[in-house]
């Protein structure tokens, strides 16, 4: 069988669009959209972008009709979305359009943050007929989508996708067995900057089912709460931090619609994961994992509600390399360990995108060729047993992930030192409280707390709001460990 | 226990849980208005009030507080009991 984009996600789609016009295809601040809306929305958009000389179009990642359509136009026209985030900060989304050097954005807002670009504002475009025709004279290595994430230098990195490495997930998701159909309730409440939004709409809409999205503007635990409890969601992909913030309701949860619960994003704690289960007696729950580097996921592993887990320090293996991904761990020599062993974890195969974007350096350290195949080095420290399931330990560098959100603390230094002109030391410091929850603290070597707010209001200029630090501390002199580097372990513990 | 009391106590608390000096709340006051009011601010601030006022909410009570004014009604009505 083919495994082609044009084969997997054009044919579906387009299938999608054409037979099931009357089934409900999204559901989006209360109100549903059928395909035949997304099919009109599609084609209006389409007329206007065909003219578009470039592959890279920017879009203003709104939760909207016109901004899922959006991204559906592109790819039908061979054209690869890049999403700008409404909430961030205006700066960050440029240095994002002069990065990719962009020179359209397709934007469904009332008014638009940009300015000299070329804008199409899709709201007010007007329905003329249904253009749904495709030629496909692209290739599997032209882009989809490229993704920004924090950057360890101060500046987000651009994470490239090819068709081919979308196709390759949506193989891979076919493999892990879990059917759907036409009549499934889907959720999707990630913002379109983060990977796993990609599966949260692409899979439900390729068989005619429902996408239920979750307001930006809300709280998410409580928006996804919602959804489940009023609109019986039966499909749903999560950050475990969604169940960890639900664990004091559980008793009051009763979801027996829900027949697949998937999470990803962050390390999943099993004694969450044995809780939620009891809300959903009749799903199947899935922890998996991948890095946006390697296509939204790429690993997966099948809870058993009888009998034991394997897991780590409370936390649910990852399971093993889905189809089409290989996974090893390997030494700081790049030779693979033996099971049991720790090490980093890599990744190659079809999912994996073909370097960071225009960035020969950061591509360089994090890929190596190994017997002829291009792995990728995660970061992440883990072990894989006999039966190749993968524990997760921590991190090697100073990445943390907030409720799934990267954030490279180095990246938050790097802005928060540029404020005091590179003249004055600061360490981002992620704290933990009793139950597990992580915030950023901010400790700058100073006096002058005067300098605080001002501080804030810069970093709210270059950071999105899941960076900005929660608190701001000021100490006279770091302490220092035996190789005089700061220690930042003494550091938390002053706080 | 009056409504303006209510107020002026989420505002100390909010306060608190944002770390922020003063904050200006008002009844249409909601999580994307308020920089840092997100998923674990917002289980804090429900928390400490929960302990403040000694009551407990349930989870179907909580999601249908869409802004300020609707906490604010929530806690009278069970205060007053």
């Amino acid at each position: 069988m083919s495994t082609t984009f044009d084969e997997l996600i054009v044919r579906p789609l387009l299938h999608s669009l054409s037979s099931c016009q009357d089934n409900n295809a999204f559901y989006i601040e209360g109100r549903f959209y059928s395909y035949r809306d997304m099919a009109e929305a599609i084609s209006k958009i389409r007329a206007v972008i065909k003219n578009i000389p470039e592959v890279n179009v920017g879009l203003v990642a709104n939760d909207d009709i016109e901004t899922y359509a959006s991204i559906f136009a592109l790819w039908l026209e061979g054209k690869c979305y890049v999403p700008l985030h409404p909430e961030q900060p205006i700066q960050r989304c440029l240095d994002i359009v002069s990065q990719v050097g962009m020179n359209y954005i397709l934007d469904s807002s009332e008014t638009s943050r940009y300015n000299d670009i070329q804008v199409i504002m899709t709201r007010r475009l007007s329905f003329d007929k249904l253009h749904l025709e495709y030629v496909g004279n692209f290739s599997d290595d032209d882009l989809a989508y490229i993704l920004f994430t924090s950057g360890s230098t101060g500046k987000p990195k651009g994470v490239p996708l090819c068709r081919g490495n979308v196709a390759g997930f949506v193989d891979a998701f076919h493999a892990m067995d879990i059917k759907l159909d036409s009549n499934d309730h889907c959720l999707q409440m990630f913002d379109l900057t983060f990977d796993l939004s990609v599966q949260s709409y692409l899979i439900p809409l390729l068989i005619g089912a429902c996408v239920y999205t979750v307001s930006p503007k809300r709280i998410k635990y409580e928006a996804v709460f919602e959804l489940l409890d009023e609109q019986n969601l039966t499909f749903a992909l999560m950050v475990p931090s969604v169940i960890h913030y639900l664990r004091p309701y559980m008793d009051e949860i009763d979801a027996p619609s829900m027949r697949y619960s998937l999470f990803c994003g962050e390390a999943l704690p099993l004694d969450d994961t044995e809780c939620w289960s009891r809300c959903i007696p009749n799903a199947r729950i899935d922890n998996v994992y991948g890095p946006t580097e390697n296509t939204i996921y790429c690993t997966d592993y099948i809870f058993k509600r009888e009998g034991e887990n394997k897991e780590s320090n409370g936390v649910l293996t990852i399971g093993k390399s889905m189809k089409g991904t290989q996974t090893i761990i390997v030494d700081d020599k790049n030779e693979i360990l033996p099971a049991n062993e720790k090490g980093e974890l890599c990744l190659a195969g079809v999912q994996l995108t073909p370097g960071y974007w225009n960035n020969p350096d950061k591509n360089q350290e994090a890929f190596f060729l190994k017997d002829g195949t291009r792995f990728y080095r995660t970061g992440d420290i883990c072990t894989m047993d006999s039966d190749g399931d993968i524990l997760y330990f921590g991190r090697k560098d100073s990445q943390v992930k907030i409720q799934g959100f990267r954030i490279e603390l180095s990246e938050i230094e790097c802005v928060a030192r540029k404020f005091y002109d590179n003249r004055i030391a600061v360490v981002a410091i992620p704290l933990y409280d009793n139950n597990r929850n992580c915030t950023i603290q901010l400790v700058v070597e100073s006096t002058d707390r005067a300098s605080a707010y001002t501080l804030d209001s810069y970093l709210k200029e270059y950071l999105p709001p899941y960076m900005i630090p929660q608190r701001i501390h000021f100490m006279e002199r770091f302490p220092l460990n035996v190789n005089n580097k700061i220690d930042r372990k003494k550091i938390t513990t002053l706080l | 226990m009056n409504k303006q009391q209510i107020m002026s106590d989420l505002n100390t608390i909010f306060c608190q849980v944002l770390n922020k000096t003063s904050l200006e709340l008002s009844e249409e006051t909601s999580a994307k208005d308020v920089d840092g009011w997100n998923s674990l601010t917002n289980m804090q601030i429900i928390s400490d009030a929960e302990k403040h006022f000694n009551i407990r909410f349930k989870l179907r009570e909580i999601i249908k507080m869409k802004n300020v004014g609707e906490l604010c009604d929530a806690i009278q009505s069970k205060v007053s009991i």
